[in-house]
């Protein structure tokens, strides 16, 4: 490593300097694109970079760290040599490994996440764009959050190994399995995951819902329905030769709540804005809904329908013209079985299904906001806030003929059978009781 | 007994269609509404044939509205001008109903060309043709497609209330479906009234007939 050193040491002078400057730094970096594409084609390490590989390419090279972790310091001389990084060369993104720092590393490393951390910085440099999308994503806002599994840079892409494209295996869900398993697992099995197996490219992967850097939850918002429909583009064309209100089902059901034919499905109701003709979403910094939800759930055991429109009300103060209502949404609930769609042959198409009081789908319902990066935020709610008349005006935006069926109106339909069946049966019976049966009686009754 | 022309041919086809129709819509209502209580037929056939019934109702209405704002009967719903006449005569009317009918007394209503209701009716019946027929006509159409209305739906309030308004009407004409047939068979006969919207000539005593 010391003769690796030497022979860069006025390289990696220079490179300190522009590092502090990101003009220069371009610079160097078309310069080296320009100067080691050719090796680059012959997928091989320059000169100056098998210096450094002539330590770090020995397997179990590693550094202990004080907290007990052991940062791994090998790299695959091939994998390395055939990377896109490989262009750049080692000093580029380790400008600060001089000869005085270096070997023995004398900066202090807590611990591999860290590490990596302190080096998603020098990934920006390259690749600031992907870096924008990364941070509008939901993996970053959990990063911001202080998760310590949120994944960055280095969770999804070996620097060492990068290749344009290609972070994702199809075999093993790698990197997304990494965290999500059970998810990938169930995508496996699906119709989707079957079909990508079976070499079909038009098959979604998990990029293709929730994207690659900008990592969204796909159940937000009208992303997913979009998602599927710039696949499946005849897929309203083809619900509407059998299915009544087929665009208003598309709108206001969930593909995979018909689509996972055993799922269990929930209803989810959404604080929309009609003015603004969008889903309300938290500000950043400025979480409300759940201290509200929790301000007027007085049981803590999910919001009554009276409790639901004291919630709506305080998202619609005095002036705002009751402009935040709530709209319905059918879904399936949880995250894994969401992804266990099946063939067409097998989704639902029984409309009883879903239109039938007590139906299973309209047992569980959570009212739902959008954080400031998409992920929907869900408080339970009583499942008679979808049958009680109170709720006419609070869940206006849902209805579900018989499934969600208000019990009011049921009591008024027995009463109005009672009344145009016992009326003329007691106007008969008195008519018989005082001997006079009505075709004696006048001469022009009439209807 | 005189023979009176009170039923025009419009009216009684309007009439016996619309008639089949809303027994038709009430039983499809009643399966759409509450499937695994009711099983006449098919969630998705119940909603097809409502849907299509209901624009067969629709279109029926339209012989009637015509008829009645291009003819002279348009008279038989407000025959006598007098807001305090016509209440005193459905007072009188209710207390027939209740009351006098049992006592034998007679009918305080004379039928006569124009004057085919009584007070009772002809309130009843424009509230209905007026008011009610419309707006289950115009609730069913916006629930037909949902979609395609959404924007007079917001402006209601929403999907839950236009439905709402839908089913508080139909529950209406559960009970009308009931006791219009009853009442239709206190004529002079119980089949009379039936007859006459056939025939359309009702039977009336001729001392009483007014024209």
């Amino acid at each position: 490593m010391a003769m690796c050193l030497g022979k860069l040491e006025t390289r990696s002078m220079h490179m300190q300097e522009y590092f502090a400057r990101p003009l220069a730094l371009l610079v160097v970096m078309v310069c080296g694109l320009a100067g080691f594409a050719a090796h680059a084609a012959e997928e091989t390490a320059s000169k100056a970079d098998q210096q450094c590989l002539g330590c770090h390419s020995n397997k179990g090279l590693e550094k202990k760290l004080p907290n007990g972790e052991t940062l791994s310091l090998h790299i695959d001389e091939p994998a390395f040599a055939r990377s896109a990084h490989n262009v750049l060369g080692c000093s580029v993104c380790h400008g600060d490994v001089t000869i005085e720092n270096h070997p023995p590393l004398k900066k202090e490393i807590k611990s591999v996440r860290e590490n990596s951390l302190a080096m998603a910085s020098v990934c920006r440099n390259c690749h600031g764009n992907v870096f924008e999308r990364y941070e509008a994503g939901m993996h970053a806002a959990l990063l911001r959050a202080g998760n310590p599994a949120a994944p960055f840079c280095t969770n999804c892409h070996n620097a060492h190994a990068a290749v344009a494209k290609a972070a994702f295996d199809l075999a093993t869900g790698t990197p997304c399995s990494n965290c999500h398993s059970s998810i990938f697992t169930a995508y496996t099995g699906s119709v989707h995951g079957r079909a990508r197996n079976k070499g079909r490219i038009e098959a979604p992967v998990c990029s293709t819902c929730h994207g690659a850097h900008d990592v969204t939850a796909a159940s937000g918002g009208d992303h997913l329905k979009n998602t599927c429909f710039g696949c499946h583009a005849g897929a309203l064309s083809a619900h509407q030769k059998w299915l009544p209100n087929a665009q208003r089902h598309l709108d206001t059901i969930a593909c995979a709540a018909c689509h996972t034919p055993g799922a269990k499905r929930k209803v989810d109701l959404r604080l929309y804005d009609t003015a603004a003709r969008k889903g309300i979403a938290e500000k950043q910094g400025v979480p409300q809904f759940d201290l509200r939800a929790r301000a007027v759930d007085n049981e803590d055991k999910g919001l009554s329908s009276g409790e639901l429109q004291r919630l709506l009300q305080q998202f619609n103060p005095d002036g705002s013209n009751g402009k935040t209502i709530l709209r319905g949404r059918l879904e399936v609930d949880g995250a894994v079985p969401i992804h266990q769609l099946a063939d067409k042959s097998r989704a639902v198409s029984q409309c009883e299904t879903c239109h039938r009081a007590g139906s299973a789908p309209f047992q569980r319902v959570t009212i739902s906001i959008s954080d400031p990066s998409g992920r929907p935020i869900r408080y339970d709610a009583h499942q008679d806030v979808l049958t009680s008349v109170v709720s006419v005006d609070s869940v206006r935006g849902f209805y579900v003929i018989g499934g969600t069926r208000i019990g009011l109106l049921d009591v008024l339909v027995v009463l109005a059978l009672l009344a145009g069946i016992g009326g003329p049966i007691a106007h008969l019976t008195l008519s018989w009781w005082f001997g006079r049966p009505p075709k004696r009686i006048g001469g022009r009754a009439d209807s | 007994m005189a023979r009176v022309y009170v039923h025009p041919l419009p009216v009684r086809i309007w009439h016996w269609i619309n008639a089949f129709g809303f027994v038709i819509m009430i039983l499809t209502g009643f399966q759409i509404r509450y499937v695994g209580l009711v099983e006449l037929m098919p969630f998705r056939s119940a909603v097809l044939l409502h849907n299509g019934v209901g624009f067969v109702l629709i279109a029926n209405f339209f012989i009637w509205l015509v008829f009645y704002l291009f003819s002279d009967k348009i008279r038989v719903y407000h025959p006598d001008l007098s807001p305090t006449r016509h209440f005193l005569a459905s007072i009188r009317q209710m207390r027939f109903y209740g009351y006098g009918i049992f006592k034998g007394e007679p009918n305080p209503h004379h039928i006569s060309a124009y004057r085919k209701f009584n007070a009772m009716q002809s309130m009843a019946y424009q509230v209905m043709m007026l008011l009610l027929v419309p707006l289950q006509f115009y609730t069913g159409l916006l629930l037909w497609d949902v979609e395609r209305f959404t924007g007079m739906i917001d402006v209601l309030g929403g999907v839950r209330v236009v439905d709402t308004a839908h089913v508080l009407t139909f529950i209406f004409f559960v009970g009308f479906i009931f006791i219009h047939p009853y009442l239709a068979s206190l004529g002079h006969t119980r089949t009379a009234h039936f007859k006459a919207m056939i025939s359309g000539y009702e039977d009336v005593e001729e001392e009483h007939e007014t024209g």
